[in-house]
């Protein structure tokens, strides 16, 4: 099946709202199981923000190889340092860092999140229809502004969170308290 | 401190992406990318155990 415009752009913005799911749902983890993120987790969080650049560009513009280029980019990177993350927990005897979901850690998920994305990004760009179409940007409906402005939300929420969680210091390797919070009490 | 950087930092990218030229966008997207690949290499310094 190829893939019109206007559908590659709907495609985008469905990415967008996975990328915001992915997003909360870390959140989730930090504020209810009070579980706060390594530095390692935090760049895995930074790599799923940068993942949804491409699809804004693709939403505002047009879509562009060059704007799913950007993705693969982002994923290829977060792929790497999720990696990373799992072979330091790789020996036997290691509980891994952080609470287990479905039997596999944040990061575990976060290499298969990035992963799924490398397939996928790689099958869109397999139609070439999407890219025929003229100069002038596609017009824009709410469930896609809503997508951008929630993925906005949440990337701004975890600058806020960050900030808390490592002040003005480099972030600790295993933090247990939010360094700003700390100061204040 | 260096990830509250990069996430202000893709923030910004964000909003040039969503209301600025694209001009803008991608050299922003290419300095964010490649500060996050200092950071990640800052980190890699880490002895990694292996079990083999």
């Amino acid at each position: 099946m190829q893939l019109t415009p206007a559908r590659a752009v709907a495609l985008n913005v469905l990415s967008l709202y996975g990328v915001a799911l992915i997003l909360a749902g870390a959140f989730a983890a930090q504020l209810f199981l009070h579980e706060l993120p390594c530095p390692l987790c935090l760049l895995q969080r930074v790599m799923f923000a940068l993942l949804a650049i491409g699809p804004i560009l693709n939403i505002r513009f047009g879509p562009r190889t060059s704007h799913y280029a950007l993705s693969m980019l982002a994923a290829v990177m977060g792929a790497v340092v999720s990696g990373r993350q799992i072979l330091l927990h790789i020996l036997p005897g290691d509980a891994g860092y952080g609470t287990a979901l479905l039997g596999y850690h944040y990061y575990t998920w976060a290499f298969i999140g990035f992963g799924l994305a490398i397939v996928l990004l790689a099958a869109v760009l397999l139609s070439d229809r999407q890219f025929a179409h003229d100069a002038s940007p596609p017009s824009t409906g709410r469930f896609a502004t809503a997508a951008v402005w929630l993925v906005l939300a949440l990337t701004a929420a975890n600058f806020l969170s960050t900030l808390l969680e490592c002040g003005f210091k480099s972030c600790a390797d295993n933090p247990v308290v939010y360094e700003l919070l700390k100061h204040g009490t | 401190m260096e990830f509250t950087a990069l996430f202000l930092a893709i923030t910004v990218v964000m909003l040039a992406a969503w209301r600025g030229a694209r001009a803008v966008a991608l050299p922003l997207f290419g300095a964010v990318l490649i500060a996050c690949g200092a950071v990640y290499l800052h980190h890699a310094t880490d002895v990694l155990k292996l079990s083999f």
